[in-house]
């Protein structure tokens, strides 16, 4: 037989096969953020979200720490589902945003705040607590999106993983963020960010081996 | 609709254009209709396999030129192997294009991802070259005495001339030029004859395989 008529054949035999499911983007998100809901109330359940939460609210800074991951989390979203169907064209720079509103802000405490307190402000006294919390808190739905995207197409599979784990980890920072009482950009500039990093870094990771076709 | 027929020989379409004019004129319309890469698969994706099968067909000879520009090395049918893991992939990952959006890049961007994908696997293990085993492998025999009966049999189909010609170049190992001068003919003309008998004899052996 030669190549020519065999792959006459598979196309044959490719037309008689059942239409594959579909991947939904729609099912992709409601389980990604179900099994982020999950763990992140009942972890604000025991925990406890800050007393202070409704006053705190008005500061800048307090607002921030939840709004910035929450778009970036949105935004790289938004780009994972994009970067899963082969073809797709989209622009990663919108996910510098958030990160350069935050900077600004880093600045400004830099620029107006007291000198005295910059070290302990940036240091923190809970850094380990919440890079552990929010990786933790990631595992499972960065997991769950993973499942949901094996449907879709990724022609870079790390790219997808790590754009699913960047919405994944500001998710979750942002329900954190309502449990952090420390405020200032320099804390949560810093280890939010690492946190979210390390997320990301994981994604892509298991983008790379789970998310190939 | 010639043009897809064109394509696609070996495929059934003749018998589905012969059984179209028993249709009614309105079904005839609808085979006629849009046959852009995205109405077939559009339709293949609402359960049309025709329509998929037509796709995989129009489609099958850009992929073809795709994977031979980046693996004109690899043997054809290798390259065919190739081919068929990006149907393959196609059918598997049909539903990831959108409709209402070209077919062109979805369909690049697939066929891009297993081409690198399928010579990033073997790209390893095929590029060696043949050299290398000169001493591993059994020296070729003078052709079983079966294959020189299926040659003869084959060179039948055409006219002795050509045959000549075939015979010369592919089993006495002479060049075009050389064994176009034993037959009084200019360099040129023994490469266009040449080119020609090995079409005959290929479309030969295609109506012997059925």
């Amino acid at each position: 037989m030669t190549p020519k008529r065999s792959t006459e054949d598979l196309i044959r035999a490719l037309a008689g096969q059942p239409v594959p499911a579909p991947w939904s983007p729609v099912a992709t998100l409601g389980a990604t953020l179900g099994a982020g809901a999950l763990p992140l109330a009942l972890f604000l359940a025991l925990t406890g979200v800050r007393a202070d939460l409704a006053g705190a609210m008005t500061q800048l800074a307090v607002q921030a720490k939840t709004v910035l991951p929450l778009g970036l989390g949105g935004l790289a979203g938004a780009l994972a589902f994009a970067s899963a169907r082969p073809g797709q064209r989209f622009a990663l720079w919108p996910l510098a945003l958030p990160l350069a509103l935050g900077m600004a802000l880093v600045l400004l405490r830099l620029g107006i705040g007291p000198e005295a307190t910059v070290l302990a402000e940036w240091v923190g006294s809970t850094a380990l607590v919440c890079l552990l919390s929010i990786t933790a808190l990631s595992a499972l739905p960065l997991a769950t999106g993973l499942v949901f995207l094996r449907r879709a197409a990724p022609t870079r599979p790390a790219l997808t993983g790590a754009l699913l784990g960047l919405a994944v980890g500001g998710g979750v920072t942002a329900g954190y963020a309502l449990h952090c009482t420390e405020d200032s950009p320099l804390f949560f500039m810093t280890w939010y960010s690492l946190a979210i990093c390390l997320v990301t870094a994981m994604g892509a990771m298991w983008g790379g081996r789970f998310l190939r076709w | 609709m010639t043009g897809v027929l064109a394509i696609s020989p070996g495929c059934d379409y003749a018998g589905a254009v012969v059984s179209a004019r028993l249709m009614p004129a309105r079904q005839e319309a609808a085979l006629h209709r849009d046959d852009s890469w995205e109405s077939l698969l559009a339709r293949a994706n609402d359960g049309d396999g025709a329509a998929f099968a037509r796709f995989l067909m129009v489609v099958s000879p850009t992929m073809r030129a795709v994977i031979r520009r980046r693996g004109c090395d690899l043997p054809a049918d290798q390259q065919e192997d190739i081919l068929q893991e990006v149907l393959l992939a196609i059918h598997l990952k049909r539903q990831t294009w959108r409709r209402g959006e070209p077919v062109r890049p979805w369909l690049y961007a697939i066929a891009r991802y297993k081409v690198v994908d399928a010579f990033r696997r073997r790209g390893a293990v095929v590029n060696l070259p043949i050299e290398d085993f000169a001493d591993l492998l059994p020296e070729e025999q003078a052709a079983s005495p079966l294959a020189l009966r299926d040659t003869d049999v084959m060179l039948a189909q055409i006219d002795s001339r050509s045959a000549g010609l075939v015979r010369a170049v592919a089993l006495e190992g002479k060049t075009a030029e050389e064994a176009g001068a034993a037959l009084g003919l200019t360099a040129g003309a023994a490469r266009v004859a040449l080119h020609r008998a090995m079409k005959r004899l290929s479309e030969a052996a295609g109506r012997m395989m059925k």
